[in-house]
C-alpha cells in the first residue's frame, strides 16, 4: 500500500511538474494520468473508466498562458486513487473530480508563483557563468514545489481516503442524488468553453450537426469524427479555390 | 577569416527536444523564458566553444518573458531563432535585442494557432473518442489517446522546428500572410465540433422524470410527467443540448468557469430539492 501510494504521489507529481512534453504533455489530462494511477494501484480497467469519466468535464478545456480554468491534472491522478481506494461509483467520481479539480486551481495558482523564485536564482547563477546550475534551477527545485503540494496530498489520499466512500454513503439520499445529477451536467462546461473558444458563427452548425448525428442517428463518436474529416477535406478544397469564401475567408 | 560555424544535426535536435522542457520551471513571471534559455544551451554551446564567460552572457538573453504553444507549432520559433543565432555567430548584424523582438513577435500568432491545433481540435476529437472506447471498458482508450497524442505532437513540433531553422522567418511569415493557415484550422475545427456536438448527447445527462404529477378526479387518476410529457415528447435529448447552450451564452457574457462550475452544483441541489416537494424523499 504504501508503495502504491508512493508511485501515486510521483505521478499527481508529475502531472504538474512537467519535465518534458515529450513524456509529460498527456499526464495533463485525467484520461491518460488517471489509467497510470489504475495500472499502478493493480486495478487498471476501473481506473480507466473512472479516469475517463472524470474527464468528461475537461473535454474542452483551453489553458492559456498559464491560467487553468481548473486542475485536471490534480483531479485525475487523485480523483481516480480516491475513487478505487473508497469504491465510488463512475457518476459520484465525476462529481468528486470537478470538487478537486475546482479547489485545487489554487494549488496550481502556488505552483506558478512560488517557481519565479527559482527564475530570480538562476538569473544570479547565469550572472555568475554557471551554466549548469542554470538548467539545475530549470529542472529540480519545481519538482519539490509540484511535490509538496501534489505528491504529498495524493499519498495521503491513498493511504487514509479508503473511508471516504462510506462516508459519503452516510450522507442523506437527496446529497447523493445531487452529485449525480451535477456529474451528469458538468460536462457541458468542456463543451461549452469550446465552444466559446472558436467562436465562429459560420462554424456552430457543425457542432449541432455532431448532436443530431448522435442523438438521432446514434452514431459513435468514431463515425461521426470520420464524417467530420471528409466535411473538413471537401470544405477546405471549397476555401482553397480562387474567389471562394465558404470558410475561412475572413 | 574564421571558419563558418553550422550547427549540427544533433544539435538542433537537442534544441528541439529540450524546448520540451519549455514547461519545467512555469511560472507567473517570466512563464516559458527559464525553459527556453535552458532549451538553447546545446545551441549557445556549439556557436560559442569553450568561452563559458561568452555563452552564459548569450543564454541571459533567452531569460525573459516568453510565452508561447511549446510542443505542437510554437517550436517554429526555436527554429528560426536556432538559424539566426548561426547567422549571429557568424558575424551577420543582428543584434540579441532583434532576436528576442521577433521571439516576443512570434510567440502570440503562434500560440493563438498552436492552442487552437492542440486544445481545441487534437484534443477533444482525440479525448471524445477515447472517453467512449474508456468508458465501454476498452484499453485501447486511453492507449490510443496517448500514442496518438504523441505521434501527433512530436511528428509537427519536429517540422515546424526544422521548417524554421530551414526557411527562417519567411517560413512564418509565409505561414501568416497567406491565409492558409486559417482556413485550414476552421475545416479542421468542424471535427472538433461535430465531436463535441456527438458528445452532447452521449455524455451530457440531465432527465426530469421525477417531477412526476398525478391528479384524482372523477374519471380515474391523470398522470403528467415532464420528462416524457414535455421534453421527450418535443424532441429527445433537449435538455441536454439546452444545459449545453446555457452554459455557453454564460460564458458568452463572460462568467467564469469555476463561477458556473458553482451554478452547475446550486442547479443540481435545486433539482433535487423540487424532486423532494415531488414526494421523492417522503
Amino acid at each position: 500500500m504504501v508503495f502504491q501510494a508512493v508511485l501515486v504521489a510521483l505521478i499527481t507529481t508529475c502531472c504538474t511538474w512537467w519535465f518534458s512534453h515529450a513524456v509529460t504533455r498527456t499526464w495533463l489530462y485525467p484520461i491518460w494520468s488517471g489509467f497510470l494511477v489504475g495500472i499502478v494501484m493493480g486495478k487498471p480497467l476501473e481506473g480507466m473508466m473512472i479516469a475517463a469519466a472524470i474527464n468528461l468535464p475537461y473535454v474542452g478545456f483551453i489553458t492559456a498562458g498559464g491560467s487553468m480554468p481548473g486542475n485536471p491534472q490534480f483531479a485525475g491522478p487523485v480523483g481516480t486513487a480516491l475513487a478505487l481506494v473508497s469504491g465510488l461509483d463512475i457518476n459520484t467520481a465525476t462529481t468528486v473530480g470537478v470538487i478537486l479539480g475546482s479547489v485545487t486551481v489554487l494549488v496550481w495558482t502556488v505552483y506558478m508563483s512560488v517557481n519565479a523564485f527559482w527564475v530570480h536564482m538562476a538569473e544570479d547563477f547565469l550572472s555568475k557563468g554557471n551554466i549548469r546550475a542554470m538548467r539545475f534551477c530549470n529542472y529540480v527545485p519545481s519538482f519539490f514545489v509540484s511535490l509538496l503540494i501534489n505528491g504529498v496530498p495524493a499519498f495521503l489520499i491513498v493511504m487514509l481516503g479508503a473511508p471516504f466512500g462510506a462516508w459519503l454513503q452516510s450522507f442523506p439520499m437527496w446529497i447523493v442524488d445531487a452529485f449525480g445529477i451535477i456529474g451528469g451536467i458538468m460536462p457541458a462546461l468542456g463543451i461549452a468553453m469550446l465552444l466559446q473558444y472558436l467562436d465562429k458563427p459560420k462554424l456552430t452548425p457543425f457542432f449541432f450537426m455532431g448532436w443530431i448525428l448522435a442523438q438521432f442517428l446514434g452514431l459513435s463518436t468514431m463515425m461521426i469524427t470520420a464524417i467530420g474529416a471528409v466535411i473538413a477535406v471537401l470544405l477546405y478544397n471549397q476555401a482553397s479555390k480562387p474567389n471562394s469564401s465558404l470558410i475561412g475567408g475572413e | 577569416m574564421a571558419e563558418e560555424k553550422k550547427l549540427s544535426k544533433a544539435t538542433l535536435v537537442k534544441n528541439w527536444l529540450l524546448t520540451y522542457s519549455s514547461e519545467t520551471c512555469y511560472n507567473y513571471e517570466r512563464l516559458q523564458g527559464l525553459g527556453n534559455t535552458n532549451a538553447f544551451v546545446p545551441v549557445i554551446r556549439e556557436l560559442y566553444p569553450g568561452d563559458e564567460a561568452k555563452q552564459a552572457e548569450e543564454l541571459k538573453n533567452f531569460l525573459v518573458f516568453y510565452n508561447t504553444e511549446p510542443s505542437w507549432m510554437g517550436t517554429i520559433i526555436n527554429g528560426i531563432t536556432a538559424a539566426m543565432e548561426e547567422k549571429r555567430a557568424n558575424g551577420a548584424e543582428i543584434t540579441p535585442d532583434e532576436v528576442t523582438t521577433l521571439r516576443s513577435a512570434l510567440m502570440g500568432p503562434m500560440a493563438g494557432i498552436g492552442d487552437t491545433v492542440s486544445q481545441s481540435i487534437a484534443y477533444p476529437v482525440l479525448a471524445g473518442i477515447c472517453i467512449q472506447l474508456a468508458l465501454a471498458g476498452n484499453f485501447a482508450g486511453p492507449i490510443i489517446f496517448e500514442i496518438a497524442y504523441k505521434v501527433l505532437m512530436l511528428g509537427l513540433g519536429y517540422n515546424m522546428y526544422m521548417l524554421g531553422y530551414n526557411k527562417g522567418r519567411d517560413a512564418i511569415v509565409d505561414l501568416l500572410s497567406t491565409g492558409v493557415i486559417n482556413k485550414l484550422l476552421d475545416a479542421v475545427s468542424i471535427v472538433g465540433l461535430m465531436v463535441v456536438g456527438s458528445m452532447t448527447a452521449s455524455n451530457v445527462k440531465l432527465d426530469l422524470s421525477f417531477m412526476n404529477f398525478t391528479w384524482a378526479n372523477a374519471l380515474g387518476d391523470i398522470e403528467f410527467n415532464v420528462q416524457s410529457g414535455v421534453f421527450d415528447a418535443l424532441l429527445p435529448g433537449l435538455l441536454p443540448l439546452l444545459v449545453v447552450l446555457a452554459t455557453w451564452a454564460l460564458l458568452r457574457k463572460k462568467v467564469k468557469p469555476l463561477m458556473l462550475i458553482i451554478i452547475m452544483f446550486a442547479l443540481g441541489f435545486l433539482l433535487v430539492g423540487i424532486k423532494g416537494l415531488c414526494g421523492a424523499y417522503a
